[in-house]
Formats: C-alpha cells, sequence, structure tokens
C-alpha cells in the first residue's frame, strides 16, 4: 500500500507542476528602476496642476465672465448652462485619473470650504496649519490605506477666486484676499519611488483628465438652448466671446509648464 | 496496476462512483444553463437578466495552473497568490456599467484620508456596503441615518424648507435626509418645500426592497444594460 501511497503523491505532484502555474506579473521590467521618490513626483504633478488651474480659473473663468459667460457649481444640471467652477475642474480631473490605470488620487479641500462637507479634519486639518503658515508641501504615509500622501498649498492665484468665494451665499469667509491660501490638493500613490515610465503615466494621466473634463465643458456648451455659444477654436475669451479647443488649452498648459517638469526629468541624479 | 483485494472492492468501487459524480457535478455546474443553482441567492433588482460572468470573471489560467500557483505561494516559493476560479468582484466592477459623471457620492472621494472617521462608521469606498448583491432587493443599507456622518455642519442659506436643515439636524432626524435626497443624486426629482409633502419612509422602505421608485422614474442616467456592457468593451 505505502507504494500506491507514493504513486499517488508523485503522480499529484507531476500533474500540479507541469501544467507551470500561472505565470507572475512582473513587478520591474529590464531598464525600469526607478528613479524618482514618490515626493518629487507628486510636486512635479501638482505643479503641473497649478499651472493647469490658474489658467482655467484666470483665462477661461475670469476673462469668460468678462465676456458674459456662466460658470456654476450646478453645471452638469439640465436646466443649466454654465461651465465649471475651478473647484469642481479639479474635481473633474479627480475623477477621470481614478478611471485610468494610474492609482494616483486627487482631492480638494479647506478648513473654511464653501460646502461644509469639504473642511479638512484629522491629519490634513493639523498639517493644513502649517501649509497655511508656510505655504510648503507636507507629505506622510496614511497607515490605514497604505498610501504616501502629498498635501500642496492651494492659491487664491486669481480675482475670480477671491471675489467667488466672498460673494458665495454658503460662504463661510469673506475675506479673502489675492494670494491667501485657501486650501489644499491633496495627492495620494501607493509606492514609494517611481520608474520613469510610472513618472510619465503620472503627468499623463493627470493631462488626459485636464482634457477629458475640458471636453466635457465643450459638450456643455454645444448643449446649450438658451445662452449664447462661444466660438471654440484657437482664440481665447480675452479675445471676445471665444474658447480654445481642449488640444489648445493643453498646449499652452504645457507650455507653461513644461520647463520645469523637463528639467526634473531629464536630470539624473 | 493496482491490486485490489476483495476486502477492499466497496471501497474502489464506491471511489470510482464519486469521481464519476464529482465530474458530472463539475460540468453540470458550470454549464450557463445552470447559473441560478450555483448563485448564492437571487440578484438584486435590475441585474435579474446579468449572468454570471458580468461580474465573476474568470481568473487568469486553468484550474491546475491556479492549484499549483497557490500550492507554491503557500510554501513560499512566488511570492503572491492567485484568483481561484474567478476574480475577486470590486467596485471597479460596478463602475464599469453604473460610473457616472454627475454622481453626487462617487465611492472614490472617500478614499481622501479626511473621512477616515466617517468611512469607519460607514464603508463608502466600496458599492457592497449599501448595495449587498444577491439580496433581492435595491438597498441593503443597515441604517439610513449615514448622512450624519459628513453633514452634521449644513447650513442651508435661504432654506426653503418649512422645518429648516438646521433644525432637523439639531433634533438628529437624519432619517429625513432620504425623503428628498437620493444618495447618489440619479433622481431629477423635484423637493418639495413642506417637510410634510416628503416622501413617506414606508415607500422608500419598499423602494429600497426592491418596490416602485418614489422619486419618479425620470433618472439623469441609466446604467448600462449587459449588452450595451459587452459592447462597451469591445470598444474600448
Amino acid at each position: 500500500m505505502k507504494a500506491i501511497y507514493k504513486i499517488t503523491l508523485l503522480l499529484t505532484f507531476s500533474i500540479l507542476t507541469s501544467c507551470g502555474g500561472v505565470p507572475e506579473e512582473k513587478t520591474k521590467s529590464i531598464g525600469a528602476e526607478n528613479t524618482f521618490s514618490v515626493e518629487e513626483v507628486l510636486e512635479m504633478v501638482a505643479r503641473e496642476n497649478d499651472v493647469t488651474r490658474t489658467l482655467y480659473t484666470k483665462a477661461i473663468v475670469g476673462k469668460g465672465k468678462k465676456q458674459g459667460m456662466k460658470f456654476d457649481e450646478d453645471w452638469r444640471k439640465d436646466d443649466v448652462e454654465a461651465g465649471p467652477l475651478p473647484a469642481l475642474f479639479l474635481r473633474g480631473v479627480a475623477t477621470s485619473i481614478r478611471k485610468s490605470s494610474v492609482p494616483l488620487g486627487l482631492y480638494l479641500g479647506s478648513d473654511f470650504p464653501v460646502n461644509a462637507a469639504n473642511k479638512f479634519e484629522g491629519k490634513q486639518a493639523e498639517l493644513f496649519e502649517h501649509i497655511k503658515k508656510d505655504q510648503k508641501a507636507q507629505f506622510f504615509y496614511d497607515e490605514d490605506q497604505k498610501l504616501h500622501t502629498a498635501m500642496f498649498a492651494d492659491l487664491a492665484s486669481a480675482g475670480a477666486c477671491v471675489t467667488c468665494h466672498n460673494d458665495h451665499p454658503q460662504t463661510t469667509k469673506s475675506d479673502w484676499k489675492l494670494g491667501d491660501v485657501m486650501g489644499a490638493t491633496t495627492w495620494q500613490y501607493p509606492k514609494d519611488s517611481l520608474s520613469y515610465k510610472e513618472t510619465v503615466a503620472v503627468l499623463n494621466s493627470y493631462a488626459k483628465g485636464t482634457v477629458d473634463i475640458y471636453m466635457e465643458y465643450l459638450d456643455e456648451i454645444n448643449a446649450f438652448e438658451k445662452s449664447e455659444k462661444p466660438q471654440i477654436g484657437d482664440k481665447w475669451p480675452a479675445e471676445g466671446n471665444y474658447l480654445p479647443t481642449a488640444e489648445v488649452f493643453l498646449d499652452s498648459v504645457k507650455k507653461l509648464s513644461s520647463y520645469e517638469t523637463m528639467k526634473r526629468l531629464v536630470v539624473v541624479k | 496496476m493496482f491490486k485490489v483485494g476483495p476486502l477492499r472492492k466497496r471501497q474502489v468501487l464506491g471511489g470510482i462512483i464519486g469521481s464519476i459524480l464529482g465530474g458530472a457535478m463539475f460540468y453540470i455546474f458550470t454549464l450557463d444553463t445552470t447559473e441560478e443553482y450555483v448563485s448564492i441567492g437571487p440578484m438584486n433588482t435590475g441585474h435579474e437578466s446579468l449572468s454570471c460572468f458580468a461580474c465573476h470573471a474568470d481568473a487568469k489560467g486553468n484550474l491546475m495552473q491556479q492549484v499549483q500557483s497557490n500550492v507554491s505561494h503557500a510554501f513560499g516559493a512566488r511570492d503572491i497568490g492567485v484568483d481561484f476560479g474567478t476574480q475577486d468582484v470590486t467596485v471597479n466592477n460596478c463602475l464599469e456599467c453604473h460610473d457616472r459623471p454627475n454622481d453626487r457620492h462617487p465611492t472614490h472621494r472617500f478614499s481622501e484620508p479626511r473621512f477616515k472617521e466617517a468611512v469607519s462608521h460607514i464603508d463608502a469606498t466600496t458599492c457592497i456596503t449599501c448595495h449587498t448583491e444577491h439580496e433581492e432587493e435595491r438597498v441593503s443599507v443597515a441604517s439610513i441615518d449615514y448622512c450624519m456622518n459628513c453633514h452634521q455642519d449644513l447650513d442651508v442659506e435661504n432654506d426653503p424648507l418649512d422645518i429648516s436643515h438646521k433644525t432637523l439636524i439639531a433634533k438628529e432626524a437624519w432619517f429625513t435626509c432620504i425623503q428628498c435626497h437620493d444618495f447618489h443624486g440619479n433622481h431629477k426629482y423635484e423637493v418639495p418645500e413642506k417637510l410634510s409633502d416628503t416622501i413617506p419612509m414606508e415607500s422608500i422602505q419598499r423602494y429600497f426592497d426592491g418596490g416602485e421608485d418614489p422619486y419618479g422614474s425620470v433618472k439623469k442616467y441609466i446604467a448600462l444594460s449587459q449588452e450595451d456592457w459587452l459592447k462597451a468593451l469591445e470598444n474600448k
């Protein structure tokens, strides 16, 4: 009988090993050594975000309002013919990133938010106090979610930020000034270091997010029934009732931010 | 090859019958036509016509490979184990049909650290906290006072409601929120100005249990059918 057990064991072992198992996913490919720390990458993408948001707030929302264009927190409602306010533009970018394969989280909050549910709490509230003092980025590791987290100051970079927030019926603070730290963006990523390819993927997912939400805005304009539709092409609201296409908008973001980002990407430590 | 003694005959016969029966059962219960007998319970409202594969995608590799990989993992010869049979169902499976830009409370927003406390009370980062599948209902949340976890400081300017939101919150009447506001904001519902005109809790409970929609049938977004989902996958 012992022979039977041995044969059965041998047979089972050979059947189990003969098929080779499910191929393991390689975590690293050749030449893909981790080049950047997560802090460096989040600083890069946060810088791109600063440029994008400032451009959208100043050149689209600020100048657009002067042309009679409307921007509303309920811009997605069927009966509202308007574009997204800057905070909702950022939320749109964040939603698009979450749909991509890049595990990057992006959030916006404040200690005096228009929507009380967006108020910082816990660790974020604690670090935001430091950010308000020196405007320096804050990093921490979120133990619960096992995510590397960074917070960057979100400044009142355009007159439109100040006036809209001060005049908003739900505002919890009405004496905002240009240059104030109005809130902070929070970014999360699961790894402590990223390869060159992963870094570019993070930057690309942000850029794609920008295009996605901007395209949604252009689609919204396309569906306007009562309001006058701005002409969409290569001109900006500063020149009249115009809006740039998504490509023109992204090109401008790249022109404004690419030097800084490129410098960081090409410098080999 | 094997010598079977007369005393072992019944054991061997039993073994053969067991193997044949086991094989037949494995074959029969993996057929598409027998899915309902394998399911752990009837599908939720709106999901009745879905096939198992819509959520339970086949795991990578064949069964033998999966067994070998997990045995190797158990003995430390492999870093990560693999799914056995089917892949785990995640939020992403739900979002393939239900994701929409105007969701008032998308799951990903609650991953932000500041929701840590709220999420410890109700895990809004995952759909199944409120929509447990195979329960033959629409909503399975344990208690509908979940708004209290984030909206304690709500103060509506020029509040149109006869009993103000602030008063309702002070009275901790959190069950009244749902009488006007569905969590995902997917209904085009005109909210009343009198609390007495809001949707009664019985109607809301019936809706949760799979009954008629008290907010009306006009919705901002209709989830993809299995057919549309498959088409969307093909176009990806």
